[in-house]
């Protein structure tokens, strides 16, 4: 059987205590800013991508004092400060090489197992400590190799294959997820691996070929939605349901955007859905580009006009998860199918709203009813 | 109603704006009952929680100056404050205040006897106000408005207009021959031929007729509360009124705003309105660009920039929702005829010097109340060498001096502007005959660069005191510069460059239309490339909405409206504004920069 790639990467079996130095260090504003304020120093600031893409543009003026805490903290240290770029992920989903590793304090860095390296997760007091030493240790986790099989049927997405895999696996937690997917594109593996480790696996990476432990059967997919999860401690708990168990449930707003619901390729697929659609009286929903780039090909290829001319609010490139104050919230008693990841109470505004995630056909269906 | 009473005093200072008396950002809570806890938070946070019914407020001059937000008279009256006596008030508020039953008192002097806490006596019909053992003579209030009062506010008078079986009142219009009677300033032109009155001088109580009535999401909740309270099932002509979702759309502001689009929606359906624009771009830039408010013709909104449209020579003002609410019902809404201001441009303007840049000079010299309760009326070779979108900034801005309106002449550019012949608007144009309170001259040939300083518009200073200033944001967009020759500007200067990593640059087109024109254009390519960030068109961090809001000592530029105090992040926040040119110019630097250098 062939060495997990995530034992290649980090040159131990599983099981060991390992030592690393990342390739890459990502601080956002989501919540990894915190660790700016904890660390005392950086030892090796050209590893180091602060990126400011949350909250943008800023909410209200703590948002705006963090750019500056971030901003200072970049020039103190010559690190690389980006903003206006849109979401990090995805900006690093292009510049990763495999085999490379990327620590950030975010909860999504195994989107970028995607492109073959090794995205791991840790708190923003683990990040300083990263910061300030260079290195980081962790045990070597076990490997559990997947097979995605076949091709996902007419209007379903990796969204939601990962959704269907995790109630189907509920054993995961902690857990390396190694995905053999060669017939999906890169955007289709990193909506899948950002979204398959939202129960608690260490990261997932994928390969084109190996020996599976389990299978994934995407002609047994079917839509697929997050519920509602009361407190953010819950999210990994939320609730997963096949949409037609949701359908004719009443929805005020949408959203796509992000690395899950607002690249290039998401956007075409929306444009493809909205062509002689009517948006529905009363539904109120947010396009939001993942990155600069991605709006700048959509307003290139006529998609931005057509969501214009559909009705949609255009957003602000950026990661869109989680808006407490700002473009496309909702209000009491509303209630919001969004690709974001987030769908605690209060995610998307007030804490007595309702949020459910899902793919951008399910969102756009919506778009149309009012309801899902 | 009782002549003579006695009440505790606050004192304030003067031009105390309504972001003064009720923060913007208080201004989506849906019910007053809440929002009166807020009022003048920043300044005296005692105050929502220590009024006392009947309380007083002694100001300065140009109390109430700012939006048309009706909020900042009904929290007062919620609060229980039942007189203020100032030096003067600011035109919306000054209606606005009558109409939520609190009496207005000019007086200037008592101010300088009287402390908070001090007791003043007011009697109505001596006309006079005493404390501390002084007396001081007050204005007499119109007896039209003293009615309001004496009635319990516009909406109980409106009540009871429409108990006695209120019927409107034929209305005919002045003929072709008789609009172009000559000996009239454009103020009185337009209100005398909506009006059907042949003679009319400063002062005359006019009832108009409007042409077009529009609310915004800001107000819909309170419209249609409003509308339920007086009782009426419908209103006197739905084909007349445009709703538009702008301030609260897209939603933003989560415990607030889904409430003002639900409502907008009600408002809606229940009145029959069908001019319905959901997140199509700022209410003001829709009016003209949707041909809705027109030249020559009377509109009314529920915001204080409703003077935009007099820069295609359309009267238009701001009223509160109380009087929108008792408008729509009747049809009518009265108006006492302005004094004017000639102001009169000659000359070229320079490249890199704008529009912007003449109102902002303009408003520096006569001063945030400089034009109150006046008609500002524009001509010279400059105003008409102005397009028509650079002539929307214009009168979009006219009403920061306090004025009633500020009208442009109708010539080719506006008949080409709404596809009429000239000859039907031609007579919307100035007569030597007409009488002008005064009249201002500038060259435009000399004109620099002008920036509004914190804290406060009439804080205008030539670019040349203000460059190098470091700046932590730009925000380019709103409906005094958000138009497509707005973008175009900037988008000139930013061509193929990018803005400081540490520079937040915040771009949001004035409507739809001219969205997608930009995006045609390769404008918002340009901007995105330069390292903006794009937001839906929307009133956004203008009016103090979450899009870019600035902390503690943080400078922002930008060619919006106003600086007040809290408007675009903290109380400490410093807040700056310019023309496109120079906001585009500073983007690049970072720093104030002057457009014609680079």
């Amino acid at each position: 059987m062939a060495t997990p790639l995530i034992e290649k990467i980090l040159g131990a079996p599983a099981g060991t205590v390992v030592s690393f130095q990342p390739d890459w260090l990502l601080v956002t504003n989501g919540v990894a800013h915190q660790a700016v304020l904890e660390a005392q120093n950086v030892a090796q600031p050209a590893k180091v991508q602060l990126y400011f893409d949350h909250n943008v543009p800023t909410g209200d003026p703590e948002a705006s004092h963090v750019f500056d805490i971030l901003r200072d903290f970049a020039k103190k240290y010559g690190i690389a400060f980006h903003q206006a770029l849109g979401s990090a992920y995805e900006c690093l989903l292009h510049i990763v090489q495999p085999g490379q590793i990327l620590v950030g304090g975010g909860f999504h860095a195994s989107i970028l197992g995607a492109a073959g390296a090794l995205g791991i997760d840790v708190s923003p007091l683990e990040l300083a400590r990263i910061l300030e030493s260079g290195s980081y240790q962790v045990v070597v986790p076990e490997t559990l190799t997947v097979r995605i099989q076949g091709t996902l049927p007419e209007g379903i997405s990796s969204m939601d294959a990962a959704l269907q895999f995790l109630t189907e696996n509920k054993d995961i937690s902690g857990k390396m997820l190694q995905i053999i997917a060669p017939q999906w594109n890169l955007h289709q593996k990193s909506v899948f691996c950002s979204m398959v480790c939202g129960t608690g696996a260490f990261s997932a990476i994928c390969t084109d070929a190996g020996t599976p432990d389990r299978v994934l059967k995407l002609d047994g997919c079917g839509a697929m939605a997050v519920g509602p999860c009361g407190r953010r401690e819950n999210q990994k708990t939320a609730p997963i349901f096949p949409v037609s168990q949701l359908r004719g449930r009443s929805v005020e707003a949408g959203q796509i955007g992000g690395y899950t619901g607002g690249t290039i390729e998401d956007l075409r697929r929306a444009d493809h859905l909205i062509q002689g659609k009517q948006l529905a009286k009363g539904f109120r929903l947010s396009v939001c580009p993942a990155t600069s780039a991605d709006y700048i090909k959509a307003m290139e290829e006529g998609i931005i006009e057509h969501f214009i001319d559909y009705g949609a609010q255009i957003q602000a490139a950026g990661d869109r998860s989680e808006v407490r104050q700002g473009a496309g919230v909702i209000g009491r008693g509303e209630t919001l199918v969004t690709t974001g990841l987030y769908t605690y109470a209060g995610c998307m505004g007030v804490p007595d709203s309702s949020v459910y995630t899902a793919s951008v056909e399910t969102v756009i269906r919506a778009s149309w009813t009012k309801s899902l | 109603m009782e002549k003579v009473f006695s009440g505790r005093i606050w004192t304030f200072g003067n031009d105390i704006d309504t972001d003064t008396i009720i923060p913007g950002k208080r201004g989506t809570i849906p019910t007053i009952e809440e929002m009166k806890k807020y009022a003048f938070e920043l300044l005296k946070p005692e105050f929502g929680s220590t009024v006392r019914p009947g309380d007083i407020l002694v100001a300065g001059s140009n109390f109430g100056c700012g939006s048309s937000r009706e909020q900042a008279a009904t929290v007062l009256s919620h609060n229980g404050v039942r007189c203020i006596i100032a030096k003067s008030f600011a035109r919306i508020f000054f209606r606005n205040a009558f109409n939520s039953g609190i009496i207005l008192l000019t007086c200037d002097g008592i101010q300088d006897v009287v402390k908070g806490g001090d007791i003043v006596t007011v009697d109505l019909e001596q006309h006079k106000v005493s404390a501390n053992g002084k007396e001081f003579p007050v204005g007499a209030i119109p007896q039209n408005l003293f009615d309001i009062v004496a009635h319990g506010g516009l909406i109980a008078d409106t009540k009871r207009r429409l108990a006695g079986g209120f019927q409107p009142e034929p209305h005919k219009e002045l003929d072709d021959r008789e609009r172009r009677r000559k000996g009239f300033t454009l103020a009185e032109k337009i209100l005398r031929k909506n009006a059907g009155v042949e003679q009319v001088k400063p002062g005359d109580i006019v009832i108009s007729h409007p042409d077009m009535f529009m609310i915004h999401d800001i107000y819909t909740p309170y419209l249609l509360d409003t509308l339920h309270q007086i009782g009426a099932k419908k209103i006197f002509a739905p084909d007349r009124v445009t709703i538009v979702f702008d301030h609260c759309m897209p939603t933003a502001v989560a415990k607030n705003d889904s409430a003002h689009y639900d409502a907008g929606l009600e408002l809606a359906k229940e009145y029959g309105i069908e001019k319905l624009h959901i997140g199509e771009g700022i209410c003001h830039s829709l009016m003209h660009e949707k041909k809705y408010a027109r030249p020559g013709c009377v509109a009314t909104a529920t915001d204080s920039h409703t003077t935009t449209y007099g820069g295609a020579g359309c009267f238009c003002s701001g009223i509160g929702t109380a009087e929108m609410a008792a408008a729509l019902i009747t049809g009518e809404l009265w108006f006492k005829i302005p004094e004017a201001i000639k102001i009169v441009l000659n000359g070229h303007l320079p490249k890199g010097v704008l529009s912007k840049d003449v109102i902002l000079k303009i408003l520096g010299d006569i001063k945030a109340d400089g034009g109150q309760y006046k008609s500002l009326e524009f001509t010279g070779p400059a105003a008409h060498e102005m397009s028509m979108d650079a002539r929307f900034t214009v009168a979009n801005m006219a009403l920061e001096a306090g004025a009633k309106c500020g009208l442009f002449e109708a010539d080719q550019k506006t008949a080409d502007y709404y596809g009429v012949p000239l000859s039907e608007i031609d007579w919307v144009t100035m007569d030597e005959e007409a009488q002008y309170e005064k009249v201002l001259t500038y060259d435009v040939n000399e004109l620099e660069p002008q920036l509004s300083c914190p804290q406060g518009v009439d804080n205008v200073h030539p670019i040349r005191e203000v460059e190098g200033t470091p700046m932590d944001e730009v925000y380019l967009g709103s409906c005094t510069n958000g138009s497509i020759e707005d973008l175009a500007i900037a988008a000139e200067i930013l061509k193929g460059k990018h803005v400081p990593e540490t520079m937040r640059f915040i771009v949001v087109p004035a409507t739809n239309a001219v969205f997608k024109e930009a995006i045609r254009r390769g404008y918002i390519r340009t901007f995105i490339e330069a390292g903006a960030v794009i937001c839906h068109p929307c009133c956004g961090l203008c009016c103090g909405m979450p899009y870019g809001l600035m902390y503690d000592d943080e400078r922002i530029l930008s060619t919006a409206n106003r600086n007040f105090i809290g408007r675009q992040g903290t109380k400490k926040t410093l807040s700056y504004l310019c023309s496109p040119a120079v906001a585009a110019a500073t983007a690049l630097t970072g720093v104030v920069t002057d457009p014609r250098k680079l």
